[in-house]
C-alpha cells in the first residue's frame, strides 16, 4: 500500500480492536501468572533498593531484574498477548526481549553506581502508584498493571535507571522506551483509553527528569573510564 | 460456502416466516404482524442474500481470550437466528478470521454462512496462498466471494480471483474500499472490469456513492456491499441522544440502528449492509433493519434532512 493511502487512513482507522479487548490482556495475563504474580510486585521494589548497594553484585542483580523484566513483558504481553490483536505489538515485543537480554549481558556495567535516594523513591512510587490507573480504566482490580508484566509501567520505572546511565548507553537504552511511549500514547488515544495515558506520559515526563537531574558524563571526567564496580556516583546521589 | 444456496436460502426464508408469524418469539419485535425478512439478488447470478450482513472489522478481532471468543459467537448465533448468512472479513483484521471459524465450529454453521473475505497484500503473486489461509482460519473448503480489499495490487489479485472462479475455487468476485477512498479509481475498475461485487462505504452522512458509484453498479450489474453503515459507531455517538423523527414509523423505522440501515438499504442499488457490532442486543436491532418496510425515495430525502438538521 503505497504512503499516500496509508496517510489517508486516521489514528482510530489504523487499530483494529477495541478497548475493551485491550483492557482484558491485563486482566488475562494477571489471571494466566496467578500465584506466581506476587512475586512481580515484590521484585520491583526490591529492584532499586539492590540498585542502591554499594557492593557490585546486588546492583548487577537489579540490572538482571529489570533485564528479566523487560524480557518477560516483551514475550508475554506483548509477543503471546497483544501480538495476535495488533501486529506492531509483536515487533514491539521481540525488541523488549533484546533490550532484556542486552540489560542482563550488561550485568554491573549499566549501573556504574549506586542508585540516588530521589530515583528510588521515584521508582517506588511509580511502581505503587501507575499500576492503578489500568484498574481505574478497566473498573476493575484483576486489571492490575504490574512491573515486569505491563510494558507501560515496566518502560516507566526502567527509563529511572536508564537516563542516568552515560553517554551513548542511556540513549541507546532510552530509544526503546521512547518509541514505545509514543505508539502506545496513540494507541491508548485512538482507543479512547485516557487513564492509560498515564503509562507514556509518565515514561516520558521521568526520562525528561531523569536526564535532567543526571550530569553529562563529560561533566564527570573520571566517569568515562569507569569500570563496573568502582563504586562512581551520578551527580546529585547521596552516599549509598 | 453455500452449495445449493437458492434452495437452502429458500427453505430458510420459510423458516424465518414460520419464526416470525409466532407471536410468543417476536411479540416485540414483529408488530405489523409476519413478514418476510428483505433480499437482494446478486446481479450476476440472480441469487438472494439477505440485505444485512455482518461486518468484523475490529469487533471480532479478539486474539485468544476465551472469553470473548464465546461472547462472539452468541453474537454470530443471534445474527444466524435472525436470518443473516453474509459474513464479511479481511486478513488486515487481526484474529477476526479465526474467532469466526471458532464461532462457525461451535455452531456447526458453516454451510449457512455466505463467506466473504478479502485478499490483502500487495505482493500480487500470493493471491491464492492468501485465499487458503483464510479458508483455513475459517475452517472452511472455499469463500463465496473473495473481494482485492481497498484496490490494492488489485490487477494482479483480480486476474488470478478470475482464474479462481472459472475453476470453481470461489464464486463470486469483487474489489472494496472504504471511508470514501479512490473512488474514481474504483469507478474506472467498474466501467472496465467484470466485477460480481463491490464493497463501499456509504451511509446516511457519506453519500458521495451516490453521485457515481451507486448508479454505475446497477448499470453494470454488479452487487453492492456497504461498509462503515454506522460510520464506525459515530453515527450512533452523534445522534442516539436524539429523538427519532416523529414520521419514523411510517418509514417502517423502530429504533436509531433500522433509521440508518434502511436508509442504506432502500437505495436500489445496494445488496446487502454489514454493520459490526460486539453486542447480541445490537446485532438483534440490526437484523431488524432487514424487516418491515423500506422508505420511498421521499422520505429517504426527509431521512437525510432530519440527520442534517441534527
Amino acid at each position: 500500500m503505497s504512503g499516500a493511502v496509508w496517510l489517508s487512513y486516521s489514528l482510530q482507522d489504523l487499530v483494529m480492536f477495541g478497548p475493551e479487548v485491550f483492557l482484558r490482556l491485563f486482566v488475562r495475563i494477571n489471571q494466566a501468572l496467578w500465584p506466581w504474580l506476587l512475586l512481580w510486585p515484590a521484585a520491583a521494589l526490591l529492584l532499586p533498593w539492590l540498585g542502591r548497594q554499594n557492593s557490585e553484585w546486588p546492583r548487577r542483580l537489579a540490572m538482571a531484574l529489570a533485564g528479566l523484566a523487560w524480557i518477560g513483558c516483551g514475550y508475554l504481553f506483548l509477543v503471546r498477548y497483544y501480538g495476535p490483536i495488533n501486529w506492531p505489538a509483536t515487533g514491539f515485543g521481540w525488541v523488549f526481549v533484546v533490550q532484556g537480554l542486552f540489560l542482563l549481558m550488561l550485568k554491573g556495567k549499566a549501573l556504574p553506581a549506586p542508585l540516588a535516594w530521589p530515583t528510588v523513591v521515584a521508582w517506588w512510587l511509580v511502581v505503587l502508584v501507575l499500576p492503578w490507573f489500568a484498574v481505574l480504566q478497566a473498573g476493575e482490580m484483576r486489571a492490575l498493571a504490574l512491573f515486569g508484566v505491563a510494558p507501560g509501567i515496566t518502560v516507566a520505572a526502567s527509563v529511572l535507571l536508564f537516563a542516568g546511565q552515560p553517554a551513548p548507553l542511556r540513549w541507546l537504552l532510552l530509544l526503546l522506551p521512547l518509541a514505545w511511549s509514543l505508539f502506545s500514547a496513540a494507541t491508548y488515544w485512538a482507543l479512547g483509553t485516557f487513564w492509560l495515558l498515564a503509562y507514556p506520559g509518565a515514561a516520558l515526563v521521568l526520562s525528561v527528569l531523569a536526564l535532567r537531574t543526571n550530569p553529562r558524563p563529560a561533566r564527570i571526567p573520571d566517569l568515562r573510564s569507569a569500570r563496573p564496580g568502582r563504586g562512581h556516583r551520578s551527580s546529585g546521589s547521596p552516599p549509598g | 460456502m453455500l452449495e445449493l444456496s437458492r434452495r437452502r436460502f429458500l427453505i430458510g426464508a420459510g423458516l424465518g416466516g414460520l419464526a416470525m408469524a409466532s407471536p410468543r418469539l417476536f411479540a416485540a419485535d414483529t408488530a405489523s404482524g409476519p413478514e418476510a425478512f428483505l433480499t437482494r439478488p446478486i446481479p450476476s447470478t440472480g441469487e438472494p442474500v439477505p440485505a444485512i450482513g455482518m461486518g468484523t472489522w475490529i469487533t471480532f478481532n479478539v486474539g485468544a481470550d476465551q472469553y470473548l471468543i464465546d461472547q462472539r459467537t452468541r453474537v454470530l448465533e443471534a445474527f444466524l437466528e435472525r436470518n443473516g448468512t453474509v459474513i464479511d472479513c479481511s486478513p488486515m483484521y487481526g484474529s477476526s478470521a479465526d474467532v469466526i471459524g471458532a464461532g462457525l465450529d461451535r455452531l456447526g454453521a458453516h454451510d449457512r454462512i455466505f463467506a466473504a473475505t478479502k485478499i490483502w497484500t500487495s505482493d500480487g503473486s500470493e493471491t491464492r496462498e492468501q485465499a487458503a489461509t483464510s479458508e483455513r482460519r475459517w475452517g472452511i473448503d472455499r469463500f463465496d466471494l473473495l473481494q482485492v480489499h481497498n484496490l490494492l495490487a488489485w490487477q494482479e489479485h483480480l486476474a488470478t480471483l478470475r482464474e479462481m472462479k472459472s475453476e470453481g475455487r470461489v464464486r463470486y468476485v469483487g474489489i472494496t474500499t472504504s471511508h470514501g477512498r479512490r473512488h474514481r479509481e474504483l469507478a474506472r475498475i467498474m466501467e472496465t472490469e467484470p466485477l460480481d461485487f463491490v464493497q463501499l462505504t456509504y451511509n446516511v452522512l457519506d453519500r458521495e456513492a451516490e453521485e457515481r458509484l451507486l448508479p454505475l453498479a446497477r448499470e453494470r450489474g454488479i452487487a453492492v456491499i456497504v461498509n462503515r453503515p454506522f460510520q464506525g459507531g459515530s453515527l450512533f455517538r452523534r445522534f442516539q441522544s436524539e429523538p427519532l423523527p416523529p414520521w419514523a414509523g411510517e418509514a417502517g423505522v423502530g429504533n436509531w440502528a433500522e433509521f440508518f440501515l434502511k436508509f442504506i438499504l432502500s437505495h436500489p442499488a445496494v445488496t446487502c449492509a454489514i454493520p459490526a457490532t460486539t453486542r447480541v442486543e445490537h446485532m438483534q436491532e440490526n437484523m431488524g433493519a432487514m424487516y418491515g418496510r423500506l422508505p420511498d425515495t421521499g422520505q429517504r430525502r426527509m431521512m437525510a434532512e432530519y440527520v442534517r438538521k441534527l
